[in-house]
């Protein structure tokens, strides 16, 4: 099966703590995956308050993840 | 997907007030308005235990923040009889004392006007992906939260 492509968006303190904006990654095929990956990579995201967003939408249960799907790390939002 | 035109609503820095001074002008065509309710979030200069606030700096993620306004412009729309809403939000560096956020809402009478606004501030504050990083006096700096 084709491993899925996806982008990895990070915003507010959490740029700062993974070192990137926006990058690829390759073969998580659900948000579940992804967050084993997510807190081995990161383990300081631990410790962090965040949601995750598949295609601009806030997901709050396991998701299916395809090429070319935008994944983005939220803090809680401080607008206005 | 609706086949709405997603609107934008951010601008780079600080709200003028001839901006807002223009947006109010605009409207005297439309004589059907009986009464408009406008919203001005100001940076303000807290004085936190790390320094005091001179500037907020705003980051967002532009494209879930205007799919998201979207949603909440359809709702508040279908909820009060409005003739006009419109809402503005800074992006970038705004100094304490600038105006970061405008909603301007307008009806045939108060009620719905003042309701509508109301209910948009607390729905852009907690449901848009937007950030604020508190720019302090002595150089250093740390994340807004909304209360």
């Amino acid at each position: 099966m084709e491993q899925a492509l996806i982008r990895l968006m990070c915003f507010g303190m959490l740029e700062e703590i993974t070192g990137f904006k926006e990058r690829q990654l390759i073969g998580k095929q659900d948000t579940d995956q992804f967050r084993i990956w997510l807190n081995d990579e990161f383990p300081e995201l631990q410790k962090i308050d965040f949601v995750i967003a598949v295609n601009r939408k806030l997901i709050n249960q396991n998701t299916v993840l395809k090429n070319e799907d935008e994944v983005a790390l939220l803090p809680p939002f401080s607008g206005g | 997907m609706n086949d709405h035109k997603i609107k934008n609503i951010f601008v780079e820095g600080a709200i003028s007030s001839q901006k807002i001074a223009e947006s109010i002008q605009s409207h005297s065509s439309k004589k059907e308005i009986g009464g408009h309710s406008i919203f001005l979030g100001q940076v303000r200069e807290d004085v936190l235990e790390a320094g005091k606030v001179i500037q907020i700096e705003y980051t967002a993620y532009v494209d879930m923040a205007l799919e998201k306004m979207q949603i909440i412009r359809e709702d508040v729309f279908s909820k009060y009889p409005l003739s006009c809403m419109h809402v503005y939000h800074s992006l970038g560096k705004v100094n304490a004392g600038e105006i970061c956020l405008f909603v301007f809402t307008s009806s045939k009478h108060r009620k719905p006007a003042i309701d509508a606004c109301a209910e948009l501030v607390e729905r852009i504050k907690q449901e848009l992906p937007i950030w604020g990083k508190e720019i302090l006096e002595n150089e250093n700096s740390q994340w807004k939260e909304n209360n």
